[in-house]
């Protein structure tokens, strides 16, 4: 089990680049989110017909939204990614 | 429905044994069902257990006490019975208490022997527990209502919002993980390991229950005290049910959670002050699980049929006779989301979203118990130019 949630939090982490910043993140083509709140940050991409997680999580929406403002987790990895969990 | 309540401490009793607890034996003139439930489901048993009360088609009196959901799950499982004399919760009867409502203490009782419950519960999938994988042949499993989890700092606390990232580091590294304003391990409030509430955020941030760092608290109401009286509240966290939480906004805050590969955060509900659970409906809040309703059958016939009654009537299911109350209102009042009012699903805890559209939607109905804004959806009293008219909605289907 240990392995697998470190497995996914790897992958996922290194597939997505995200460095806890939003203004960072990779967004991919789509139409603007009219709902923004006028939260710091910069405006994302959404999906109108979200079909995948990726897609559905970034769905647009107008839902209250939050940007990351704070700046990555010191101990991130240089590629993006997450270290090893400490032993308990 | 009168209660026949017999009086340990009547008479010489009393002489012999003073120390004996004051709750008289679970004796009752309508049936009785035996619930194991999480603690974030006590609210549901309250309200439930008041409309069975006074359901004249068919009263029944729920009966229950809570425990963590592996242990619920490990107890049906196993078969293994609450002991003769525990203490269980149940709504008082009318001749006790008539006007009695879910703001008003419970009433407790003593099992007057020992039983396997008639009905346990988890608040995640199953699998998410050592051994819930694979029920054995005389346990059915019925998914109920969805239930969200939520961070939660004090009042004080002028944080908004924690990534998947932050919370793994927090969580999973306490101090070394240096997340300001959340190094205190002191000031972290968890719960154990077998805590539902634990276990779903542990599958939402890659971070195994076992290996946590901070306060661990046996209950949630340890967790509210502790974000309500610490002596720091800016650098205080901790981990909550949704409907834990809603009971608690006038003195906490909620954190917007960023989920991994996400671009905003966003709250359980579409605005921090609002109560509609649209973004976990829609996917938009990603922490959160079914709600598992276990009983013991032979086949699939039901040891009793009065659980089967109860557990049909969470699951959103016709039951016969029909109950004389509106299910869904009491499901959306204590912060749970009827599966039928949802628009995505998983397959396992913390597992990836896809769309969901339920057999018979009640998206229309569901809103309009949740939410004061302008609804899109259509009312009818007979048909629908499109979808089904159900509830007095035009559901889409």
């Amino acid at each position: 089990m240990k392995t697998l949630f470190l497995g996914l939090a790897l992958v996922f982490a290194a597939a997505c680049g995200d460095d806890g910043n939003a203004a960072s993140i990779d967004a991919p083509p789509g139409n603007p989110d009219a709902g923004t709140d006028g939260a710091s940050g910069p405006d994302a991409s959404c999906f109108e017909n979200p079909t995948t997680h990726t897609e559905i999580i970034n769905a647009c929406t107008d839902a209250q939204k939050i940007y990351a403002t704070r700046p990555a987790p010191p101990l991130t990895l240089p590629d993006g990614g997450l270290p090893a969990l400490p032993p308990p | 429905m009168t209660r026949l309540r017999l009086l340990l401490l009547a008479g010489g009793a009393s002489l012999l044994a003073p120390q004996v607890a004051a709750a008289a034996p679970c004796n009752f003139t309508d049936p009785m069902v035996v619930a194991q439930v999480g603690d974030t489901q006590n609210n549901l048993m309250k309200r439930l257990g008041r409309a069975l009360r006074d359901n004249d088609a068919k009263p029944l009196v729920l009966v229950w006490r809570t425990s963590g959901s592996c242990t619920n799950i490990n107890q049906i499982y196993q078969q293994t019975p609450i002991a003769a004399a525990t203490v269980m919760s149940y709504v008082p009867s009318v001749a006790e208490d008539a006007g009695w409502t879910p703001s008003s203490p419970v009433l407790t009782c003593e099992l007057p022997a020992a039983k396997v419950p008639d009905i346990s519960n988890s608040a995640l999938f199953n699998s998410a527990c050592p051994g819930g994988d694979a029920p054995p042949a005389n346990v059915r499993l019925a998914q109920g209502p969805v239930q969200a989890y939520v961070l939660a700092v004090p009042e004080a606390s002028p944080e908004t919002y924690i990534t998947y990232e932050e919370a793994y580091f927090v969580f999973g590294f306490g101090a070394a993980g240096m997340i300001m304003p959340w190094i205190d391990e002191a000031q972290v409030f968890i719960r154990t390991i077998t805590k539902s509430t634990q276990l779903a955020w542990a599958a939402n941030i890659s971070v195994p229950a076992s290996q946590w760092r901070g306060v661990p608290n046996e209950g949630s109401p340890m967790v509210v005290s502790a974000l309500k009286t610490t002596p720091t509240p800016a650098k205080a966290i901790g981990i909550l049910g949704a409907e834990v939480y809603d009971a608690e906004r006038a003195s906490l805050n909620i954190l917007a959670f960023r989920a991994l590969g996400q671009y905003a955060a966003y709250y359980p509900d579409s605005t921090s002050t609002a109560t509609d659970k649209q973004n976990v409906r829609d996917g938009h809040y990603t922490v959160w699980s079914p709600t598992v309703w276990m009983e013991t059958v032979t086949g699939t016939t039901p040891l009793s049929p009065d659980a089967r009654y109860v557990i049909d009537l969470i699951t959103n299911k016709s039951v016969t006779p029909r109950q004389d109350f509106d299910v869904e209102q009491i499901i959306a009042a204590v912060g749970l989301i009827p599966d039928c009012a949802m628009t995505v699903t998983r397959s396992f805890e913390g597992g990836l979203l896809s769309p969901y559209a339920a057999a018979e939607s009640c998206v229309c109905h569901y809103e309009s118990l949740v939410s004061d804004e302008d609804s899109t959806c259509q009312t009818c009293t007979d048909t629908c130019a499109s979808g089904v008219c159900r509830n007095g909605f035009c559901e889409v289907q």
